[in-house]
């Protein structure tokens, strides 16, 4: 059996607020394998979305190991930290963050941009662009290339984000509550989006969710209270 | 790659920031253009104060200083090309029965010159003065009106009608309405020992003619001096002792190695002037004897270059504010471009990018625009007087034929590296304040 994409061993994450240390998670072990999808369900604050931080080399545990493919990697030097995390994962965030000054191509574009120098990015231009219309056409955005933000609505932005999750081509998707700002009928759009792409391409999926409808969709969940894994 | 290009789009969609792009650019092309003309106007003064006498002058000799002796000792030097005797007085030169006018406030004819009643009286030999100065071209000068001009320009200080004759600067001689030919009092004073020994101060009068005008290309000096034959000087003033000099005045073969000739002229000089183991006498480049007059243009220009770089500090305190307001807004960026794969330092030298671009555009804008600004002074400053009438630079008064400018390629990269300095140091305080910010805190949209 292959090394999991993904793993997590006793992770422990405390955070210190004057003299006190509140604990957010505490001993999470978790694996995810290649092309598996693992929804992670719990109350507000049980500590899903700061262990999906952990998980993305956001943040570091207090204790324990993130293994990508099996080698730790939260021991590695910040900028090395951010090459890995910029190859292997890609995020989907709830409030989307898409920079508001960029149209939906040029959101995209950036995921290429984030690993590269000006030159190097120079002689890969024609490329990386057709790469992310290419990605825009397939969550359904192709005749919405050159609007921003602002002009889009909140389905259109997800959809956005998502092609920008995938454009570096990560091995896994790490989603906080992608759909937790959208209405039901523009969600189930993007759920559907999302686990189409995340089955066609093999990609490991960390869906970070409150809905139990949504959780039932993925092959696993997991659910935290407190900062444990209860099931 | 994403740095550059988030630089660029933030400024793109944010016009403010032209604000402390156009300060920079006004303060670099403000520094080139000012301190371009400052340069330029030096640059003419010295010029001209060069053109008004030697190459070196040799002052202050002592009294039995024997002109004989002094001439050869100093044509041994292999850079002098000729050398000029001189006696150099002060007097006032009246019309017979006129009275001097009152003197005027302190301060005024250093750059202009004759508007004040004392002149310096320089005896000369014009025939050995028109070798190391253009004394020659001076009585010669095209704007020495015809009704003006010494009878014989040969020979400018030549006797007439017997009299002894004077050569006066050509705005003295209009502004006073003398004319060739006009009898004029020199009025002047020597010392004389009493019976007991004592020294007292004579008054000497001179009836002089006037030999007509000279115009050099600085006017505070043809204000100051008029020339007399040096044979006069001596035979009023000293006894008629025809060896008797006070100062020589040098051409150079080489003008651009004067100080090195002076210092072996002063060592020709000891020679000559040594007594008792004291030597005596002074040699001094042109630069050197107008030291203080010259020193004086270059300090205004110093001064005016730290008034100048105040609109600089002021251009950066925009650019600060500027880029404060941008950073407040734009912080939350850091939060996704991290998750992207930059490292939060790295994202936040994107706003480092943003004041380094409005500082590089405005260097760039500011000190094309600002040297051909200077290039084109002239046509800039009549344009200016056609559109307004308001004359911004009146060449004129300063002898000048059109707005000088000199573009000194090292200033130019000193204001350029300023700028981007202050532009760095500007752009790094908020990226300080960025890169405390957790990329955390805008992920979780808090």
């Amino acid at each position: 059996m292959n090394a999991p994409v993904l793993q997590a061993a006793a992770v422990h994450k405390h955070y210190r607020i004057g003299k006190q240390e509140i604990p957010v998670l505490r001993g999470i072990d978790l694996s995810v394998q290649p092309g598996e999808s693992v929804a992670l369900l719990g109350a507000s604050g049980a500590g899903k979305s700061t262990l999906l931080h952990v998980l993305g080399l956001l943040d570091p545990p207090t204790t324990g190991e993130v293994r990508y493919d099996g080698v730790p990697v939260h021991g590695l030097p910040i900028g090395e930290r951010a090459r890995l995390r910029h190859r292997h994962v890609g995020f989907v965030f709830q409030f989307y963050h898409l920079i508001p000054e960029l149209t939906a191509l040029q959101n995209v574009l950036l995921a290429r941009m984030m690993a590269v120098s000006a030159l190097g990015y120079w002689g890969q231009r024609k490329a990386a662009k057709a790469a992310a219309i290419a990605m825009l056409e397939q969550v359904g955005l192709g005749a919405r290339l050159h609007h921003r933000p602002s002009e889009l609505s909140g389905g259109e932005r997800q959809r956005v984000a998502i092609a920008r999750a995938l454009l570096a081509e990560p091995r896994v998707i790490l989603a906080d509550e992608p759909t937790g700002n959208l209405d039901s009928h523009t969600a189930a759009g993007v759920v559907e989006l999302m686990f189409g792409i995340q089955r066609d391409r093999g990609l490991a999926l960390v869906l970070v969710t409150h809905d139990e409808r949504l959780a039932q969709r993925c092959h696993r969940i997991v659910r935290l209270a407190d900062g444990v894994v209860v099931s | 790659m994403y740095r550059l290009f988030l630089a660029i789009r933030y400024l793109l969609t944010r016009p403010i920031n032209l604000l402390g792009m156009a300060g920079i650019t006004l303060s670099v092309w403000a520094l080139i253009v000012v301190v371009s003309l400052f340069s330029g106007f030096l640059a003419v003064v010295e010029r001209h104060v060069h053109e008004a006498g030697a190459d070196i002058v040799v002052s202050a000799l002592p009294a039995w200083t024997r002109w004989s002796t002094l001439a050869p000792a100093l044509a041994d030097d292999p850079n002098v090309a000729a050398t000029a005797p001189r006696l150099l007085h002060y007097g006032l030169l009246l019309r017979p029965g006129h009275r001097p006018p009152p003197a005027p406030l302190p301060g005024r004819g250093a750059l202009h010159g004759g508007d004040q009643p004392f002149l310096f009286l320089m005896g000369i030999d014009a025939a050995q003065e028109a070798q190391v100065t253009g004394f020659a071209a001076w009585v010669r000068d095209a704007e020495i009106p015809a009704e003006l001009r010494a009878a014989d320009v040969a020979a400018p200080l030549a006797m007439r009608d017997g009299v002894p004759t004077v050569l006066i600067g050509l705005e003295r001689m209009q502004r006073e309405g003398l004319r060739p030919g006009d009898a004029v009092l020199l009025t002047t004073a020597r010392l004389v020992e009493d019976e007991a020994g004592q020294k007292h101060p004579s008054k000497v009068q001179v009836p002089l003619r006037v030999a007509g005008a000279y115009k050099t290309a600085h006017s505070g000096f043809d204000g100051n001096n008029v020339f007399v034959d040096i044979a006069v000087l001596r035979q009023h003033l000293h006894d008629n002792r025809t060896e008797f000099v006070q100062e020589v005045a040098v051409r150079a073969h080489d003008a651009t190695t004067l100080a090195d000739t002076a210092d072996r002229l002063q060592r020709a000089l000891t020679r000559v002037t040594e007594r008792n183991n004291t030597s005596y006498g002074v040699v001094q480049t042109w630069r050197e004897k107008n030291a203080q007059f010259l020193g004086s243009v270059q300090h205004q220009r110093g001064l005016l270059k730290i008034v100048l770089v105040v609109i600089m500090v002021v251009a950066a305190f925009l650019m600060l504010a500027t880029l404060s307001m941008m950073v407040t807004e734009k912080i939350s960026d850091i939060g996704i471009l991290t998750a992207m794969g930059g490292t939060p330092t790295g994202v936040t030298m994107v706003f480092l990018a943003c004041g380094l671009v409005i500082t590089f555009v405005g260097v760039l804008v500011g000190t094309v625009t600002g040297i051909v600004t200077a290039v084109y002074l002239e046509e800039v400053r009549q344009a200016v007087r056609w559109a307004t009438g308001i004359d911004l630079f009146p060449v004129d008064v300063y002898n000048l034929a059109r707005v000088p400018c000199t573009i000194d390629p090292l200033w130019l990269l000193q204001v350029a590296g300023m700028a981007m300095a202050t532009g760095f140091v500007v752009s790094a305080l908020p990226v300080l304040r960025a890169a405390r910010h957790d990329p955390l805190v805008s992920l979780r949209g808090i």
